[in-house]
């Protein structure tokens, strides 16, 4: 039988609403974590499914491991479409512990995905404090930056660089995506440059998320996790907004790696569970290998 | 719930999710056509609806009356006349009942039934009768003192009294052998039901509390034999049906014994993370906990005192100050649950009163729970996945809540 602190192989797998994210991680019970493998793919109106088995399989193929060998395979996201799946974590737990393993100086978390964005305080075991998400309206979130690149007819890769370059941004509705696009529409035919609108609404999306910061009373390093956490322009805009605002004393921080935070999260909470289930005696949803 | 809607061709669904798609259809059916097709198959039967949780059922259908639970309009009507009839600070359920009544839904039914569950349903019950003056209604007074010689008395003459107006009004006389076959029945479905609680007990993974609900649901549209064959029928086919397990927490879900939840909602909490191992959805059909004698020398008799003696502890009944929260406390310990998630309707009194007395004996015996309210036509569910995802990651890592 495995014993506690022992070596764990897991993997974490973050179903999200426009991509699929994958991490496999070796650690001891969740500690001293060393990132074997990662893979994503966008889901592009295929079955999710598929782009689950996929990418999974994809990781594990670059990290040179059999299915078969993992310890714990855990789901976040939409965690029914992960069938190999040992157990789930919300999203929420697991973007605070990824975001731990990228920058262990992070007391907040802000995970801006497709469809959501969420402010989550976090302590330095990731253990999560207080959050708080954006409501339903989409204009804090990635679908949002994505139509609007559509419509703008610029690739969404180029959205973040073109933000950067802006020399006057234009003030775009921070309150909701339809009149948001509206406002877009309304640029486009009044000739203002491409940059300048993108800006205008990354810092729109930025003062959402500094008052979501605001509302949890984050302090000291946030780390931008989810899909929006590579966008340059995002961060420029939200590092702006926090030194101009109330929230001077925030640091906003990105890493190469944020999109993956909850996959990585999942993957190391995985391994905790994994510990915690063979302490208990509690082995019968773990992998047969570990049960014996 | 298992779906099958989406058939790859070729694909055979096996024997339990047929019977789970038999179940939703028969329970998304606003117009009770099982109720329909009941009444056409025994001519000269009464259809006799009931608001839930609980009515002496067996002496329904002892007296040729089928006995039907109205869980209201749920997710699917909007109201827009039931409205009209109640102020905003009450729960859903007798809004979306009074729509269904005066848009015909309910036309197949012969009476109403209204057990004492509180102010709400008795004032439903008394505008039932204004509404619908030509057809039996009648309010039931449930007992609260349980001593048989007087609460059990009492009830025995309440029975007797609904026999008579009923068969005044059409139905069979009372005949004591019906009734003894009549609680043999119930005591089968309740075996049957008993059997599927011990299964996703024992295996959540195997048998989702969202499946159990659906073929519940069926049940109240149903006589107590056809049901119980269903249920015993399911149980043979979900334990052949493969299947594996899952690290979850095991929850007792609390506080839906009257308006019901959307399934949906239901499926939400199983997405977060939460095996419901135990639960109060639909306790009409479980609210008799021990069988009923169906031997016994007067039946009616026997069957009133299965309320006095067998009643479920819940909100709407009276249970002393000093033992609130015992009877959860025994569920969460026999079904081993980690946790407890309160799911009351809006503005539910007996549930939303009892609330607080309940948490407090949890809170005594370190037991974490949540707490959220629902409306039986509640559609959006993020806010409820954030707060059960967040308990059911607490309770999981932490052995608390946050």
């Amino acid at each position: 039988m495995a014993t506690s602190k022992q070596q764990h192989l897991t993997a974490g797998i973050d179903a999200g609403s426009s991509s699929v994210k994958v991490a496999i991680c070796r650690s001891e019970a969740g500690d001293k974590p060393e990132v074997l493998a990662t893979a994503v793919q966008r889901i592009r109106r295929r079955n999710i499914v598929e782009v689950v088995e996929a990418t999974f399989a994809a990781a594990c193929a670059q990290a040179g491991v059999d299915p078969k060998d993992f310890d714990y395979v855990a789901s976040t996201g939409d965690g029914e479409m992960v069938a190999m799946r040992t157990g789930h974590f919300y999203s929420m737990t697991a973007h605070a512990r990824g975001a731990l393993v990228l920058d262990p100086e992070a007391r907040a978390v802000l995970d801006v995905g497709a469809l959501h964005a969420r402010a989550i305080k976090i302590d330095e075991r990731g253990k999560v404090l207080g959050h708080r998400m954006t409501s339903q309206c989409a204009s804090g979130s990635g679908q949002f930056l994505e139509n609007i690149s559509r419509y703008l007819g610029v690739p969404l890769e180029d959205v973040g660089t073109l933000s950067c370059q802006a020399q006057k941004p234009e003030q775009v509705s921070s309150i909701c995506a339809v009149l948001a696009e509206t406002d877009v529409i309304n640029m486009v035919s009044r000739g203002i440059s491409t940059q300048d609108i993108l800006k205008g609404i990354h810092l729109s999306i930025a003062g959402r998320l500094a008052r979501l910061l605001r509302a949890i009373g984050a302090e000291h390093v946030v780390l931008l996790t989810g899909g929006l956490a590579h966008d340059a322009g995002l961060v420029m805009a939200l590092r702006e907004t926090l030194e101009g605002g109330k929230a001077a004393e925030l640091l906003a921080r990105s890493h190469e790696d944020g999109i993956l935070a909850g996959a990585i999260g999942a993957a190391l909470l995985g391994a905790v569970r994994c510990d915690q289930l063979v302490r208990m005696g509690r082995t019968d949803v773990l992998a047969p290998r570990i049960a014996a | 719930m298992t779906e099958t809607t989406t058939q790859t061709p070729g694909f055979t669904p096996d024997r339990a999710s047929q019977i789970l798609q038999q179940a939703r259809a028969m329970m998304e059916d606003l117009h009770l056509g099982p109720v329909q097709r009941w009444k056409a198959a025994n001519p000269g039967g009464m259809a006799i609806g009931y608001m839930p949780i609980y009515v002496p059922r067996p002496l329904f259908e002892a007296i040729g009356c089928l006995p039907v639970t109205i869980f209201g309009g749920g997710d699917q009507i909007d109201i827009i006349r039931g409205d009209s009839y109640f102020q905003s600070y009450i729960c859903h359920i007798p809004r979306s009942t009074i729509e269904l009544g005066l848009n015909g839904h309910l036309n197949c039914l012969d009476g109403m039934v209204f057990p004492s569950l509180c102010d709400v349903i008795r004032n439903l019950g008394g505008m039932w009768k204004m509404l619908f003056p030509d057809r039996w209604s009648s309010y039931l007074d449930l007992p609260q003192n349980f001593a048989l010689h007087l609460g059990g008395k009492f009830y025995a003459q309440e029975l007797k009294r609904i026999a008579r107006e009923l068969h005044e009004r059409g139905a069979k006389a009372y005949d004591p052998e019906a009734l003894r076959q009549a609680v043999r029945n119930e005591n089968r479905r309740r075996l049957a039901i008993n059997v599927l609680d011990e299964l996703r007990r024992n295996e959540p993974w195997r048998l989702p509390t969202s499946d159990v609900y659906v073929l519940l649901r069926a049940g109240g549209l149903m006589p107590a034999l056809e049901h119980a064959q269903m249920l015993e029928e399911f149980a043979d086919a979900v334990r052949a049906r493969p299947a594996r397990p899952f690290d979850n927490v095991r929850v007792v879900l609390v506080g839906a014994f009257c308006e019901q939840p959307p399934l949906d909602l239901i499926r939400t909490l199983e997405k977060s993370g939460c095996d419901i191992v135990d639960d109060d959805l639909q306790l009409g059909l479980r609210y008799i906990e021990s069988a009923i004698d169906a031997d016994a020398d007067d039946p009616l008799e026997a069957l009133a005192n299965s309320f006095i003696q067998y009643g479920a502890a819940t909100a709407s009944r009276y249970i002393g100050t000093a033992e609130k929260g015992a009877a959860l406390l025994e569920k969460v310990k026999l079904t081993k649950a980690d946790g407890v998630v309160f799911a009351a309707a809006s503005f539910c009194d007996p549930a939303l009163l009892d609330q607080p007395m309940l948490e407090a004996a949890l809170e005594r015996a370190g037991v974490p729970f949540t707490a959220f309210k629902f409306s039986e036509n509640t559609g959006q569910f993020q806010v409820i996945r954030e707060q059960a995802g967040a308990f059911s990651d607490s309770v999981k890592l932490w052995g608390t809540v946050q």
